[in-house]
Protein backbone atom coordinates (compact mmCIF):
# COMPACT_ATOMS: atom_id res chain seq x y z
CA UNK A 1 0.00 0.00 0.00
CA UNK A 2 1.39 3.41 -0.98
CA UNK A 3 1.67 6.28 1.51
CA UNK A 4 -1.18 7.98 -0.37
CA UNK A 5 -3.42 4.94 -0.02
CA UNK A 6 -2.57 4.54 3.67
CA UNK A 7 -3.68 8.11 4.50
CA UNK A 8 -6.76 7.88 2.31
CA UNK A 9 -7.80 4.43 3.58
CA UNK A 10 -7.32 5.50 7.22
CA UNK A 11 -9.58 8.49 6.69
CA UNK A 12 -12.12 6.29 4.85
CA UNK A 13 -12.12 3.71 7.68
CA UNK A 14 -12.76 6.31 10.38
CA UNK A 15 -15.34 8.07 8.21
CA UNK A 16 -17.17 4.81 7.59
CA UNK A 17 -17.20 3.76 11.26
CA UNK A 18 -18.19 7.20 12.58
CA UNK A 19 -20.91 7.67 9.96
CA UNK A 20 -22.35 4.21 10.63
CA UNK A 21 -22.33 4.86 14.39
CA UNK A 22 -24.05 8.23 13.92
CA UNK A 23 -26.56 6.60 11.53
CA UNK A 24 -27.35 3.80 14.02
CA UNK A 25 -27.69 6.27 16.91
CA UNK A 26 -29.99 8.51 14.80
CA UNK A 27 -32.13 5.53 13.79
CA UNK A 28 -32.51 4.27 17.39
CA UNK A 29 -33.19 7.75 18.79
CA UNK A 30 -35.75 8.48 16.06
CA UNK A 31 -37.51 5.13 16.70
CA UNK A 32 -37.84 6.06 20.40
CA UNK A 33 -39.05 9.56 19.42
CA UNK A 34 -41.54 8.61 16.69
CA UNK A 35 -42.99 5.65 18.62
CA UNK A 36 -43.58 7.81 21.69
CA UNK A 37 -41.50 5.45 23.86
CA UNK A 38 -39.68 8.41 25.37
CA UNK A 39 -41.29 11.78 26.16
CA UNK A 40 -40.60 14.67 23.79
CA UNK A 41 -40.17 18.35 24.71
CA UNK A 42 -42.47 19.45 21.86
CA UNK A 43 -45.54 17.14 21.58
CA UNK A 44 -45.57 15.15 18.34
CA UNK A 45 -49.22 15.99 17.62
CA UNK A 46 -48.43 19.71 17.75
CA UNK A 47 -45.74 19.45 15.06
CA UNK A 48 -47.96 19.86 11.94
CA UNK A 49 -49.03 23.28 13.28
CA UNK A 50 -45.57 24.30 14.57
CA UNK A 51 -43.38 23.32 11.59
CA UNK A 52 -45.23 25.84 9.41
CA UNK A 53 -44.08 28.73 11.62
CA UNK A 54 -40.97 30.88 11.06
CA UNK A 55 -38.11 29.97 13.39
CA UNK A 56 -38.55 32.92 15.74
CA UNK A 57 -42.26 32.16 16.27
CA UNK A 58 -41.51 28.46 16.73
CA UNK A 59 -38.91 29.25 19.41
CA UNK A 60 -41.29 31.68 21.14
CA UNK A 61 -44.25 29.24 21.16
CA UNK A 62 -42.31 26.16 22.24
CA UNK A 63 -39.74 27.75 24.55
CA UNK A 64 -37.05 25.81 22.67
CA UNK A 65 -33.52 26.94 23.63
CA UNK A 66 -30.72 28.43 21.50
CA UNK A 67 -26.96 27.98 21.82
CA UNK A 68 -25.86 24.99 23.91
CA UNK A 69 -29.14 25.04 25.90
CA UNK A 70 -30.39 22.02 23.95
CA UNK A 71 -27.85 19.81 25.71
CA UNK A 72 -29.71 20.22 29.03
CA UNK A 73 -32.85 18.83 27.34
CA UNK A 74 -31.17 15.67 25.99
CA UNK A 75 -33.43 13.62 28.29
CA UNK A 76 -36.33 14.43 25.95
CA UNK A 77 -36.47 12.27 22.83
CA UNK A 78 -36.56 15.19 20.36
CA UNK A 79 -33.41 16.70 21.87
CA UNK A 80 -31.79 13.27 22.04
CA UNK A 81 -32.30 13.25 18.26
CA UNK A 82 -30.69 16.67 18.02
CA UNK A 83 -27.70 15.28 19.94
CA UNK A 84 -27.44 12.56 17.28
CA UNK A 85 -27.45 15.23 14.56
CA UNK A 86 -24.66 16.96 16.50
CA UNK A 87 -22.79 13.62 16.39
CA UNK A 88 -23.04 13.77 12.59
CA UNK A 89 -21.58 17.30 12.75
CA UNK A 90 -18.66 15.89 14.77
CA UNK A 91 -17.76 13.11 12.28
CA UNK A 92 -15.45 15.26 10.12
CA UNK A 93 -13.35 16.73 12.99
CA UNK A 94 -13.04 13.20 14.41
CA UNK A 95 -11.70 11.89 11.07
CA UNK A 96 -9.27 14.81 10.80
CA UNK A 97 -8.03 14.05 14.34
CA UNK A 98 -7.57 10.40 13.34
CA UNK A 99 -5.31 11.13 10.34
CA UNK A 100 -3.27 13.90 12.02
CA UNK A 101 -0.85 11.56 13.93
CA UNK A 102 -0.44 9.43 10.80
CA UNK A 103 0.51 12.47 8.69
CA UNK A 104 3.06 13.56 11.31
CA UNK A 105 4.52 10.04 11.49
CA UNK A 106 4.89 9.96 7.69
CA UNK A 107 6.61 13.36 7.69
CA UNK A 108 3.75 15.04 5.81
CA UNK A 109 4.17 18.28 7.75
CA UNK A 110 2.41 20.54 5.25
CA UNK A 111 -0.66 18.27 5.08
CA UNK A 112 -0.60 17.94 8.88
CA UNK A 113 -0.62 21.75 9.21
CA UNK A 114 -3.63 21.94 6.87
CA UNK A 115 -5.46 19.30 8.92
CA UNK A 116 -4.64 21.08 12.22
CA UNK A 117 -5.89 24.40 10.80
CA UNK A 118 -9.13 22.73 9.61
CA UNK A 119 -9.69 21.18 13.05
CA UNK A 120 -9.31 24.66 14.59
CA UNK A 121 -11.91 26.06 12.14
CA UNK A 122 -14.36 23.20 12.89
CA UNK A 123 -13.93 23.52 16.66
CA UNK A 124 -14.53 27.27 16.43
CA UNK A 125 -17.76 26.56 14.54
CA UNK A 126 -18.85 23.93 17.08
CA UNK A 127 -18.16 26.29 19.98
CA UNK A 128 -21.01 28.53 18.79
CA UNK A 129 -18.86 31.69 19.03
CA UNK A 130 -19.70 32.67 15.46
CA UNK A 131 -23.24 31.29 15.35
CA UNK A 132 -24.94 34.39 16.73
CA UNK A 133 -28.57 34.25 17.73
CA UNK A 134 -31.94 35.76 16.97
CA UNK B 1 -59.00 6.25 7.04
CA UNK B 2 -57.10 8.08 4.25
CA UNK B 3 -58.01 11.38 5.88
CA UNK B 4 -56.53 10.21 9.20
CA UNK B 5 -53.27 9.26 7.46
CA UNK B 6 -53.15 12.65 5.73
CA UNK B 7 -53.44 14.51 9.04
CA UNK B 8 -51.13 12.22 11.06
CA UNK B 9 -47.87 13.95 12.06
CA UNK B 10 -45.71 11.16 10.62
CA UNK B 11 -47.13 11.29 7.06
CA UNK B 12 -44.90 14.18 5.95
CA UNK B 13 -41.70 12.90 7.62
CA UNK B 14 -42.27 9.51 5.93
CA UNK B 15 -42.71 11.21 2.53
CA UNK B 16 -39.60 13.27 3.29
CA UNK B 17 -37.60 10.07 3.89
CA UNK B 18 -38.58 8.70 0.45
CA UNK B 19 -37.84 11.97 -1.37
CA UNK B 20 -34.49 12.26 0.45
CA UNK B 21 -33.52 8.75 -0.63
CA UNK B 22 -34.18 9.58 -4.31
CA UNK B 23 -32.32 12.92 -4.16
CA UNK B 24 -29.44 11.18 -2.35
CA UNK B 25 -28.81 8.85 -5.31
CA UNK B 26 -28.83 11.70 -7.85
CA UNK B 27 -26.78 14.10 -5.70
CA UNK B 28 -23.75 11.79 -5.46
CA UNK B 29 -23.79 11.12 -9.20
CA UNK B 30 -23.89 14.88 -9.84
CA UNK B 31 -21.21 15.72 -7.23
CA UNK B 32 -23.45 18.05 -5.25
CA UNK B 33 -24.46 17.95 -1.59
CA UNK B 34 -28.09 17.77 -2.65
CA UNK B 35 -29.20 20.77 -0.61
CA UNK B 36 -29.55 22.66 -3.87
CA UNK B 37 -32.19 20.09 -4.95
CA UNK B 38 -33.63 19.35 -1.51
CA UNK B 39 -34.39 22.93 -0.47
CA UNK B 40 -36.37 23.98 -3.58
CA UNK B 41 -38.24 20.64 -3.88
CA UNK B 42 -39.13 20.23 -0.20
CA UNK B 43 -39.67 23.97 0.26
CA UNK B 44 -42.28 24.09 -2.49
CA UNK B 45 -44.06 20.72 -2.02
CA UNK B 46 -44.01 20.10 1.75
CA UNK B 47 -45.83 22.22 4.39
CA UNK B 48 -42.66 23.04 6.40
CA UNK B 49 -41.45 26.62 6.86
CA UNK B 50 -38.38 27.45 4.79
CA UNK B 51 -36.33 28.13 7.95
CA UNK B 52 -36.60 24.45 8.90
CA UNK B 53 -36.25 23.24 5.31
CA UNK B 54 -32.91 25.08 5.08
CA UNK B 55 -31.74 23.49 8.35
CA UNK B 56 -32.86 20.03 7.21
CA UNK B 57 -31.29 20.69 3.79
CA UNK B 58 -27.94 21.40 5.37
CA UNK B 59 -28.12 18.29 7.56
CA UNK B 60 -29.22 16.36 4.46
CA UNK B 61 -26.24 17.55 2.40
CA UNK B 62 -23.82 16.84 5.24
CA UNK B 63 -25.15 13.34 5.92
CA UNK B 64 -25.24 12.42 2.22
CA UNK B 65 -21.67 13.46 1.55
CA UNK B 66 -20.42 11.77 4.74
CA UNK B 67 -22.17 8.50 3.82
CA UNK B 68 -20.78 8.52 0.27
CA UNK B 69 -17.26 9.45 1.41
CA UNK B 70 -15.82 6.01 2.35
CA UNK B 71 -16.78 4.40 -0.97
CA UNK B 72 -15.51 7.39 -2.98
CA UNK B 73 -12.19 7.42 -1.08
CA UNK B 74 -11.65 3.64 -1.35
CA UNK B 75 -12.33 3.74 -5.11
CA UNK B 76 -9.97 6.74 -5.42
CA UNK B 77 -12.79 8.73 -7.00
CA UNK B 78 -12.29 11.28 -4.20
CA UNK B 79 -8.82 12.57 -3.31
CA UNK B 80 -8.26 13.51 0.33
CA UNK B 81 -4.98 15.25 -0.53
CA UNK B 82 -6.80 17.45 -3.05
CA UNK B 83 -9.72 18.11 -0.69
CA UNK B 84 -7.64 19.21 2.34
CA UNK B 85 -6.42 22.66 1.18
CA UNK B 86 -9.55 23.44 -0.86
CA UNK B 87 -11.93 22.56 2.01
CA UNK B 88 -9.88 24.73 4.39
CA UNK B 89 -10.02 27.64 1.97
CA UNK B 90 -13.75 27.09 1.43
CA UNK B 91 -14.73 26.71 5.07
CA UNK B 92 -12.92 29.87 6.23
CA UNK B 93 -14.50 31.86 3.40
CA UNK B 94 -17.94 30.40 4.13
CA UNK B 95 -17.78 31.92 7.64
CA UNK B 96 -17.12 35.34 6.10
CA UNK B 97 -19.87 34.67 3.55
CA UNK B 98 -22.40 33.77 6.25
CA UNK B 99 -21.71 37.07 8.01
CA UNK B 100 -21.81 39.08 4.77
CA UNK B 101 -25.02 37.34 3.73
CA UNK B 102 -26.87 39.05 6.56
CA UNK B 103 -25.97 42.48 5.13
CA UNK B 104 -26.49 41.95 1.37
CA UNK B 105 -29.82 42.35 -0.51
CA UNK B 106 -30.73 38.69 -1.10
CA UNK B 107 -32.65 39.09 -4.36
CA UNK B 108 -29.72 40.81 -6.10
CA UNK B 109 -27.26 38.10 -5.06
CA UNK B 110 -29.79 35.35 -5.93
CA UNK B 111 -30.00 36.70 -9.51
CA UNK B 112 -26.20 36.89 -9.71
CA UNK B 113 -25.90 33.32 -8.37
CA UNK B 114 -28.49 31.97 -10.81
CA UNK B 115 -26.91 33.70 -13.81
CA UNK B 116 -23.43 32.48 -12.84
CA UNK B 117 -24.51 28.87 -12.32
CA UNK B 118 -26.42 28.73 -15.62
CA UNK B 119 -23.42 30.29 -17.40
CA UNK B 120 -21.05 27.68 -15.89
CA UNK B 121 -23.42 24.85 -16.90
CA UNK B 122 -23.47 26.12 -20.48
CA UNK B 123 -19.67 26.46 -20.41
CA UNK B 124 -19.26 22.80 -19.38
CA UNK B 125 -21.78 21.76 -22.01
CA UNK B 126 -19.79 23.46 -24.76
CA UNK B 127 -16.25 22.95 -23.47
CA UNK B 128 -16.19 19.22 -22.69
CA UNK B 129 -13.83 17.71 -20.09
CA UNK B 130 -10.54 19.41 -19.34
CA UNK B 131 -7.60 17.46 -20.75
CA UNK B 132 -6.91 15.77 -17.43
CA UNK B 133 -3.57 14.09 -16.83
CA UNK B 134 -1.65 15.90 -19.55
CA UNK B 135 0.65 18.86 -19.05
CA UNK B 136 2.81 19.78 -16.09
CA UNK B 137 1.57 20.72 -12.68
CA UNK B 138 2.34 24.20 -11.31
CA UNK B 139 4.75 24.94 -8.44
CA UNK B 140 2.11 25.06 -5.68
CA UNK B 141 0.46 21.87 -6.92
CA UNK B 142 3.89 20.19 -6.89
CA UNK B 143 4.63 21.36 -3.29
CA UNK B 144 1.25 20.06 -2.09
CA UNK B 145 1.61 16.94 -4.28
CA UNK B 146 -1.89 17.37 -5.69
CA UNK B 147 -1.85 14.38 -7.98
CA UNK B 148 -3.21 10.86 -8.07
CA UNK B 149 -4.09 7.79 -10.05
CA UNK B 150 -7.65 6.85 -10.88
CA UNK B 151 -8.75 3.61 -12.57
CA UNK B 152 -12.04 3.96 -14.44
CA UNK B 153 -13.61 0.49 -14.74
CA UNK B 154 -16.30 1.74 -17.15
CA UNK B 155 -13.92 3.39 -19.63
CA UNK B 156 -11.23 0.74 -18.98
CA UNK B 157 -8.49 3.33 -18.51
CA UNK B 158 -6.09 4.41 -15.77
CA UNK B 159 -5.65 8.15 -15.45
CA UNK B 160 -2.59 9.68 -13.77
CA UNK B 161 -3.80 13.15 -12.95
CA UNK B 162 -2.25 16.28 -11.50
CA UNK B 163 -3.70 19.69 -10.86
CA UNK B 164 -2.91 22.91 -12.69
CA UNK B 165 -3.65 26.54 -11.80
CA UNK B 166 -3.62 25.56 -8.11
CA UNK B 167 -3.50 29.10 -6.73
CA UNK B 168 -6.44 30.09 -8.93
CA UNK B 169 -8.18 26.95 -7.63
CA UNK B 170 -7.70 28.11 -4.02
CA UNK B 171 -9.11 31.52 -4.94
CA UNK B 172 -12.07 29.85 -6.69
CA UNK B 173 -12.86 27.72 -3.63
CA UNK B 174 -12.59 30.76 -1.38
CA UNK B 175 -15.05 32.51 -3.70
CA UNK B 176 -17.36 29.46 -3.81
CA UNK B 177 -17.14 29.11 -0.01
CA UNK B 178 -17.99 32.79 0.43
CA UNK B 179 -20.93 32.51 -1.98
CA UNK B 180 -22.07 29.25 -0.36
CA UNK B 181 -21.87 30.88 3.07
CA UNK B 182 -24.10 33.73 1.89
CA UNK B 183 -26.80 31.24 0.81
CA UNK B 184 -26.19 28.37 3.23
CA UNK B 185 -25.40 25.94 0.41
CA UNK B 186 -22.54 23.49 -0.13
CA UNK B 187 -22.28 24.86 -3.70
CA UNK B 188 -21.20 21.51 -5.17
CA UNK B 189 -22.52 22.70 -8.53
CA UNK B 190 -19.62 25.20 -8.54
CA UNK B 191 -17.03 22.84 -6.98
CA UNK B 192 -17.15 20.39 -9.88
CA UNK B 193 -16.34 22.88 -12.67
CA UNK B 194 -13.66 24.53 -10.49
CA UNK B 195 -11.96 21.16 -9.99
CA UNK B 196 -12.51 19.90 -13.54
CA UNK B 197 -12.27 22.94 -15.83
CA UNK B 198 -9.95 25.15 -13.79
CA UNK B 199 -7.71 22.67 -11.96
CA UNK B 200 -7.87 19.90 -14.60
CA UNK B 201 -8.90 17.07 -12.26
CA UNK B 202 -10.72 14.29 -14.19
CA UNK B 203 -14.52 14.75 -14.09
CA UNK B 204 -15.20 11.74 -11.85
CA UNK B 205 -12.40 12.75 -9.43
CA UNK B 206 -13.87 16.26 -9.46
CA UNK B 207 -17.33 14.87 -8.64
CA UNK B 208 -16.04 12.60 -5.85
CA UNK B 209 -13.73 15.20 -4.29
CA UNK B 210 -16.48 17.82 -4.45
CA UNK B 211 -18.59 15.61 -2.15
CA UNK B 212 -15.70 15.28 0.30
CA UNK B 213 -15.17 19.06 0.35
CA UNK B 214 -18.89 19.67 0.98
CA UNK B 215 -18.77 17.26 3.96
CA UNK B 216 -16.05 19.41 5.55
CA UNK B 217 -17.50 22.83 4.74
CA UNK B 218 -21.04 21.83 5.81
CA UNK B 219 -19.77 20.40 9.12
CA UNK B 220 -18.99 23.99 10.14
CA UNK B 221 -22.32 25.36 8.94
CA UNK B 222 -24.35 22.57 10.63
CA UNK B 223 -23.29 23.85 14.05
CA UNK B 224 -24.68 27.31 13.25
CA UNK B 225 -28.11 25.77 12.61
CA UNK B 226 -27.91 23.56 15.72
CA UNK B 227 -27.03 26.52 17.94
CA UNK B 228 -29.83 28.64 16.42
CA UNK B 229 -32.49 25.99 17.05
CA UNK B 230 -33.25 25.69 13.32
CA UNK B 231 -32.95 21.90 13.14
CA UNK B 232 -36.24 20.10 13.76
CA UNK B 233 -35.53 16.39 14.42
CA UNK B 234 -38.90 15.36 12.90
CA UNK B 235 -37.68 16.77 9.56
CA UNK B 236 -33.92 16.50 9.78
CA UNK B 237 -33.66 12.85 10.89
CA UNK B 238 -35.89 11.33 8.13
CA UNK B 239 -33.96 13.46 5.61
CA UNK B 240 -30.63 12.27 7.04
CA UNK B 241 -31.65 8.59 7.11
CA UNK B 242 -33.06 8.78 3.57
CA UNK B 243 -30.03 10.47 2.06
CA UNK B 244 -27.55 8.21 3.89
CA UNK B 245 -29.12 5.16 2.27
CA UNK B 246 -29.58 6.87 -1.11
CA UNK B 247 -26.06 8.26 -1.34
CA UNK B 248 -24.45 4.91 -0.50
CA UNK B 249 -26.28 3.53 -3.54
CA UNK B 250 -25.24 6.60 -5.58
CA UNK B 251 -21.57 6.18 -4.61
CA UNK B 252 -21.64 2.55 -5.82
CA UNK B 253 -23.29 3.63 -9.09
CA UNK B 254 -20.72 6.41 -9.69
CA UNK B 255 -17.84 4.08 -10.61
CA UNK B 256 -20.14 2.09 -12.90
CA UNK B 257 -21.80 5.05 -14.56
CA UNK B 258 -20.35 6.30 -17.88
CA UNK B 259 -18.70 9.75 -17.64
CA UNK B 260 -21.13 11.12 -20.26
CA UNK B 261 -24.10 10.31 -17.99
CA UNK B 262 -22.34 11.97 -15.03
CA UNK B 263 -21.68 15.02 -17.23
CA UNK B 264 -25.36 15.27 -18.24
CA UNK B 265 -26.44 14.96 -14.61
CA UNK B 266 -24.00 17.70 -13.58
CA UNK B 267 -25.26 20.02 -16.32
CA UNK B 268 -28.91 19.17 -15.54
CA UNK B 269 -28.48 19.81 -11.81
CA UNK B 270 -26.69 23.09 -12.47
CA UNK B 271 -29.36 24.33 -14.89
CA UNK B 272 -32.07 23.38 -12.38
CA UNK B 273 -30.25 25.09 -9.50
CA UNK B 274 -29.45 28.17 -11.59
CA UNK B 275 -33.03 28.51 -12.85
CA UNK B 276 -34.32 28.14 -9.28
CA UNK B 277 -31.96 30.83 -7.95
CA UNK B 278 -32.88 33.17 -10.84
CA UNK B 279 -36.60 32.59 -10.23
CA UNK B 280 -36.22 33.34 -6.52
CA UNK B 281 -34.12 36.43 -7.17
CA UNK B 282 -36.63 37.81 -9.68
CA UNK B 283 -39.54 36.97 -7.37
CA UNK B 284 -41.09 34.56 -9.91
CA UNK B 285 -40.84 31.56 -7.52
CA UNK B 286 -40.16 32.89 -4.01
Amino acid sequence: MTREDLIQQTYARWLDAATRAAFAASLAAFAAYASGLAPSFVPLDALPRLWQLPLEQYLAQTGAPEGWGWLQLAGFSDYLNLACIALIGAVTPLCYLAVLPLLLRLGERLQAALVAAQIAVLLTAASGVLAGSH
Amino acid sequence: MADAWWHAWWTWPLALFLVSFAIGVVAVLAGVGGGVLFVPIVGSVFPFHLDFVRGAGLAFALAGTLAAGPTLLRNRVASLRLALPLALSGSIASFAGALAGLALPTDVVQVALGATVVAIALLIWRAGDADAGTGETDALGAILRLRGRYEDPVEGVTIDWRTRRTLAGFAAFAGIGFFGGVFGLGAGFANVPALNLLMAAPLKVAVGTSGLIISVVNSSAAWVYIHRGALLPALAVPAILGVMLGSRLGARLLTRTPAVVVRRLVIGVMLLAGARALARGLGVWP
